[in-house]
């Protein structure tokens, strides 16, 4: 932070930084600030920011003016001079104010900090199967039918005026609310609608915050996923050619090329070689490959996966 | 001694720098494998990167072999959830391709 005389102070204005999403499309080839990293390996990019207020009334320091000092790293602020979208407000200046610093974008995941986070919302929840029954509905008047599709808050059911019956119009948005249940039970027809989850088919929102693509977002937690079975085996393995004191099996290519040089076979080493009668197995576990943030599923933990946006961190 | 040790039909599994992330779901498909009798995994302190998991099985097969038969199932279901999630995003695509074509 070489000058700030905003209002905002250092630590506030860093905050709102490291909050700005980055466009991360690169970022999975990007190494964690404490990962085991080489020569070749991107770790952070710059952006600086210059801005003086000279006119009168207020100021907004945005997003656009943040400038990448590599421009072929690929990374900038999502809606970047976009001439659709409204760019992200930092801080609003009055005459004579002055902001310059150098900002360092930096690769984290959910788990270092939820600015990292690469998506809104993630939650899922298992397909409704809801029936109907006709012989109910023939019992109703109009006005209760009526009120028993308005009962429901997510527009599950429609009035079909023809038929003069309620029917299904999206299964999928039904919240598991039982508002149209208790509605039902009401109206004295607790057998007009029955409700079920289907345990095998469930439907999972993912909404993005522009830092990734949403499918790649989901493709890549499904990577990560595997990625951390195949190190287990890879490392399962090994800790029972160790333990048998045979020589270690062959590693595949692709399993733990990123592990730095004996990490992890001290992890299962170290992990216990305790053989007491319970059979404690220490295993290394795979080094973060940048792997996911907590796999909630149930409450919306999102799956942090690859290139969480690059944080930015403020350089004094 | 440590050759037994791989032998055994329960055996508590202590893995380092993991969490519920790849536990839960190797404790998904050990629940659902026949011969095993418990299985469980708890997280001794949420600080520490440390996940202990739990197997006890029948006796007709060994503790390492029910977990490693786990990591393979999860590994075929990512498989399969990546390859049907490819077909569906570019089903979805070429269908508004084509609706914008039309247009």
């Amino acid at each position: 932070m070489e000058n700030n005389t905003t209002v905002l102070n250092d630590e506030f204005l860093a905050h709102r930084l490291g909050l700005i999403p980055l466009v991360s499309r690169n970022a999975v080839y990007w190494k964690r600030p404490f990962e085991w990293s080489g020569d070749n390996d991107i770790i952070e990019t710059a952006f600086s920011l210059d801005v003086m207020c000279e006119q009168d009334g207020v100021m907004d320091v945005t997003s656009n003016d943040l400038v990448p000092l590599d421009p072929d790293a690929g990374v900038v602020p999502v809606n970047y001079h976009s001439a659709t979208e409204k760019p992200i407000v930092i801080c609003k200046m009055r005459r004579g104010q002055h902001l310059k610093l150098v900002a360092r974008a930096r690769k984290g995941i959910g788990k270092d900090h939820a600015k990292f986070i690469p998506v809104a919302t993630a939650v899922f929840q298992y397909k409704p199967q809801i029936t109907l029954s006709a012989s109910a509905m023939a019992d109703m008047t109009d006005d209760e039918k009526q009120a028993f599709v308005h009962s429901d808050p997510s527009k599950t059911f429609k009035f079909n005026p023809i038929t003069r019956m309620v029917e299904v119009e999206n299964e999928e948005s039904y919240m598991y609310d039982e508002e149209c249940i208790v509605k039902a039970r009401e109206l004295g027809r607790p057998d007009l609608v029955t409700i079920r989850q289907v345990q095998d088919h469930f439907v999972f929102r993912v909404e993005g915050t522009g830092v990734l693509e949403v499918k790649s977002i989901v493709r890549q937690a499904i990577e990560i996923l595997h990625k951390k079975c195949v190190d287990l085996e890879t490392l399962a393995r090994e800790a029972v050619a160790i333990a048998k004191g045979q020589p270690l099996p062959e590693r595949a290519p692709a399993a733990g090329a990123d592990m730095g040089p004996g990490g992890h076979m001290d992890g299962g080493m170290g992990g216990g070689h305790d053989m007491g009668p319970g059979g404690h197995m220490g295993m290394g576990g795979p080094g973060d490959m940048g792997p996911g943030g907590h796999m909630g599923g149930m409450y919306g933990g999102p799956p942090g996966p690859y290139g969480g946006g690059p944080g930015m961190g403020m350089y004094r | 001694m440590e050759g037994e040790a791989t032998d055994f039909f329960a055996a508590t599994f202590s893995i380092e720098e993991e969490d519920h992330t790849l536990a839960n779901a190797l404790r998904f498909f050990l629940n659902k494998n026949p011969h095993v009798a418990f299985c469980g995994y708890s997280m001794p302190h949420p600080s520490e990167e440390l996940v202990n998991l739990r197997v006890q099985t029948t006796g007709k097969v060994t503790a390492m072999q029910a977990v490693k038969a786990a990591c393979e199932d999860v590994s075929q279901v990512c498989g399969h959830m990546r390859y049907t999630l490819q077909e569906a995003v570019n089903k979805f695509q070429a269908e508004e391709a084509a609706a914008r074509g039309k247009r």
